[in-house]
């Protein structure tokens, strides 16, 4: 069977554009949440998010004009950009039929649905431009990608939500595995919108300042947003380039709660892990680290360490939330996941879970990474993603063999 | 590559909520326009034009009762609905045997438009931009049918909703078969959706190729499997997507038809007919000239299905597909030979099927 390898990392996010500088603020612990600027965010009792301030879509795409996109499908594009970059890949001596993009998201062209209903707010449907309905659907986050490297295999976008990025990562596995790509470029993209940072208020999931995940007095989720894309290959292709390889993908797992449309269900995440372990061959006791969901809401990181235990036993690896630095960038979520936990493995660190300072009683037996990353040998990295509608995915990632 | 059977199906249109019934009036029509009926009461805003092609009469109360439905959009509705029938129409029971080996695909534009506008638009127009309803807050979520399509019939299999507008009902039928032929799932339910609203109306009436076919609805759900004893069950042969960069859109999708051609192992001449998912009724119909290239010289039966379902975006080649399995042949025997499928999505996006009556 053929194997499948990371040799390309494209990270647009608020800590960092491009794997050095993403790599750089995640052994910091650095914060990318700021005061949200795309919207009037004075009207909410909460008011910050994880934007991309300094993002310029010009800078990074060589071919796509930024006017024509929406901003995720903007984030989505560099993000390809960036990995292809960063895998040396000449795309000229590539098969582009053989060359696929799979991006998750969670709201697509989020920006644009809400200017279109700005318009119509303002001064009704028939005033809409154009160039808006043009830019809504969400199938042009994967287009981007296919149209800025000029790819002519299969362009999909998975709207799985907050799980997209490892659904996507998965199912370009299978088109490698299956011999039916040579090349697919898999990640995730969404934008910082109102109505998401609306929704979680109300939900009651959206915290004030700072995420801290597993922390005690944890109280929730701040919205994120970028692009997170992974250039990944047969072995067999990228040795043939002399591309340097960050991880091995062992394979993942999918299933879904059929159970409540936003509450996590842990037997069901549980039941997630043994199927991409399954999936994968390998045992918990490979696992050297978590790259955990760890949105930062009570509920959520106490159902995911259950899960945890409940296939790990009581000493489970270490388990750190990148969302504390990035806040949860949705679909993407699962791709600066992914991201990270190849860069674990190449560098030999954790990133850390930042703003932690209470231990939780009943998370007694969990290793968030407090604070600070720590060098560590990792040769076997679990990426969780969990999403509204009960739809898990798990990815799992190993060293280079 | 092993066929993957069609065991069961299931399509509402504004024809009606019977497979048969959108089979039936493109049979009447022979080619010419439906021009839809009065959308009346189901909308609320001012329209493009008075007529659509919604399911005016659709009540999903009186389908499947007040519990656990009262949030539902249309577009949730619709689905879980046809997700119902299309189970029932297969004989597949779902039980604690087998749940966690069945799942769900559905192909969409951007879910419910009217769900997340409408969301946004309470953040616009509340006295503070936080008076939403957090009930709601899921329908602006893309996965939303396809989720509350697994809770209602307790399908705990892989569970995905896939993009592409027109081309997301071809999406679906790769990831499904994707996921059978990996060995995830045993079964897949794989459809798509789209519902009527004044968003979407405008939104089609707006592009610059709509207008011309006034909007509609529906949703379309196949039960699929490679189950070796429904061999004599119609089968999806061959499915294939691909992108044409830089205005290659029509290469890119005359490559698809040969590829699916390739696939499937099939002549041109094995066509029986090509559906396209076209909405212009008259002029250049760049979709059939790039199809028929692929066919040599070979010119089968063609149909329009959105001249009768109207614009149906995502949910078009899904009930076009159904249209194909519920028309007679010949003097009324059972239709034969291969189903060439198209869509092209928005930008260079394309796809193609082949199917076996």
């Amino acid at each position: 069977m053929r194997r499948v390898v990371v040799t390309g990392l494209g990270p647009v996010s608020s800590i960092g554009t491009g794997v050095t500088a993403f790599g750089a603020a995640l052994r910091a612990g650095r914060s990318g949440i700021s005061r949200i600027t795309s919207f009037d965010p004075s009207g909410f009792p909460h008011r910050n998010g994880g934007e991309v301030r300094d993002f310029d879509p010009a800078a990074w795409l060589h071919r796509l004009p930024p006017e024509r996109w929406g901003r995720s499908s903007q984030f989505a594009a560099a993000a390809a950009r960036l990995a292809a970059d960063d895998a040396k890949l000449d795309l000229d001596t590539v098969d582009r039929g053989r060359a696929h993009a799979v991006i998750g998201t969670t709201s697509g062209e989020s920006v644009v649905v809400e200017a279109f209903t700005a318009r119509l707010v303002e001064a009704g449907f028939d005033a809409v431009p154009a160039q808006l309905v043009e830019q809504l659907p969400a199938g042009r986050l994967a287009h981007a990608v296919s149209e800025e490297l000029g790819l002519r295999g299969e362009s999909l976008t998975l709207a799985t939500a907050c799980s997209a990025s490892n659904y996507a990562i998965g199912y370009a596995y299978d088109l490698l595995v299956t011999g039916e790509a040579d090349v697919v470029f898999a990640g995730g993209a969404d934008s910082v919108c109102r109505w998401a940072h609306a929704g979680f208020y109300r939900l009651g999931a959206l915290t004030e300042s700072a995420c801290s995940p597993f922390d005690r007095d944890r109280s929730g989720i701040l919205t994120g947003e970028g692009g997170a894309v992974l250039a990944l290959e047969t072995r067999e292709h990228a040795e043939a380039r002399g591309a340097h390889i960050y991880a091995e993908v062992l394979g993942y797992g999918l299933n879904c709660d059929a159970n409540h449309p936003v509450a996590p269900d842990r037997d069901s995440i549980a039941e997630c892990i043994r199927i991409a372990h399954r999936n994968a061959g390998i045992t918990p006791d490979q696992v050297d680290y978590i790259c955990a969901h760890g949105t930062g809401t009570p509920a959520n990181d106490l159902v995911e360490a259950q899960a945890v235990l409940a296939v790990f036993g009581p000493k489970p690896p270490p388990m750190s939330s990148i969302k504390s630095m990035i806040g949860h960038t949705m679909g993407a979520a699962s791709g600066f996941g992914a991201i990270a936990s190849a860069l674990a493995i190449d560098q030999g660190f954790l990133p850390p879970t930042i703003n932690w300072s209470h231990p939780d009683p009943q998370l007694a037996d969990i290793d968030p990474v407090p604070n600070v990353a720590r060098p560590a040998t990792v040769r076997l990295v679990q990426n969780n993603g969990f999403a509204f509608g009960g739809n898990n995915a798990i990815v799992l990632l190993g060293a280079a063999r | 590559m092993t066929p993957l059977t069609i065991n069961g199906l299931a399509a509402l249109s504004a024809a009606g909520d019977r497979p048969e019934a959108l089979a039936r009036r493109v049979a009447a029509l022979a080619g010419e326009r439906h021009p839809g009926v009065p959308i009346g009461g189901i909308v609320t805003e001012p329209l493009p034009r008075a007529e659509g092609h919604a399911l005016t009469d659709f009540d999903v109360r009186a389908r499947l009762g007040r519990r656990g439905t009262s949030f539902y959009d249309r577009a949730t509705a619709l689905a879980v609905v046809a997700c119902g029938d299309a189970l029932a129409d297969s004989g597949l029971t779902v039980d604690d045997t087998n749940r966690a080996r069945v799942g769900v695909v559905l192909g969409t534009t951007v879910g419910s438009l009217k769900s997340t506008s409408d969301y946004t638009r309470e953040t616009l127009v509340q006295d503070k931009p936080y008076l939403v309803n957090p009930m709601l807050f899921p329908n602006t979520v893309m996965n939303c049918a396809a989720g509350q399509a697994a809770i209602r019939h307790g399908l705990k299999g892989i569970n995905a909703t896939v993009t592409g507008g027109p081309l997301a009902f071809f999406n679906a039928l790769r990831y499904a078969g994707n996921a059978i032929r990996r060995g995830y799932v045993d079964t897949m339910l794989v459809g798509a959706v789209e519902e009527f609203s004044a968003h979407r109306a405008w939104a089609s009436a707006l592009s610059p190729a709509g207008g011309e076919v006034a909007a509609g609805e529906g949703a379309a759900v196949f039960v699929i499997g490679s189950d070796a004893g429904s061999a004599g069950n119609a089968a999806v042969c061959a499915v294939a997507t691909g992108y044409g960069p830089d205005g290659t859109a029509e290469q890119a999708l005359t490559d698809c038809v040969a590829r699916a051609l390739h696939v499937a192992g099939a002549a041109p001449t094995d066509i029986t007919l090509l559906i396209t998912s076209e909405t212009t009724s008259s002029g250049r119909r760049p979709q059939r000239a790039a199809a028929l290239r692929a066919l040599g010289g070979h010119r089968p039966a063609d149909l329009v299905v959105s001249r009768a379902a109207g614009d149906c975006g995502a949910a078009t080649p899904a009930l076009a597909l159904a249209v194909a399995l519920g028309l007679s042949g010949h003097d009324d025997r059972p239709p034969s030979g291969l189903v060439l499928l198209t869509a092209q999505g928005t930008d260079g996006g394309v796809g193609a099927a082949l199917v076996r009556r």
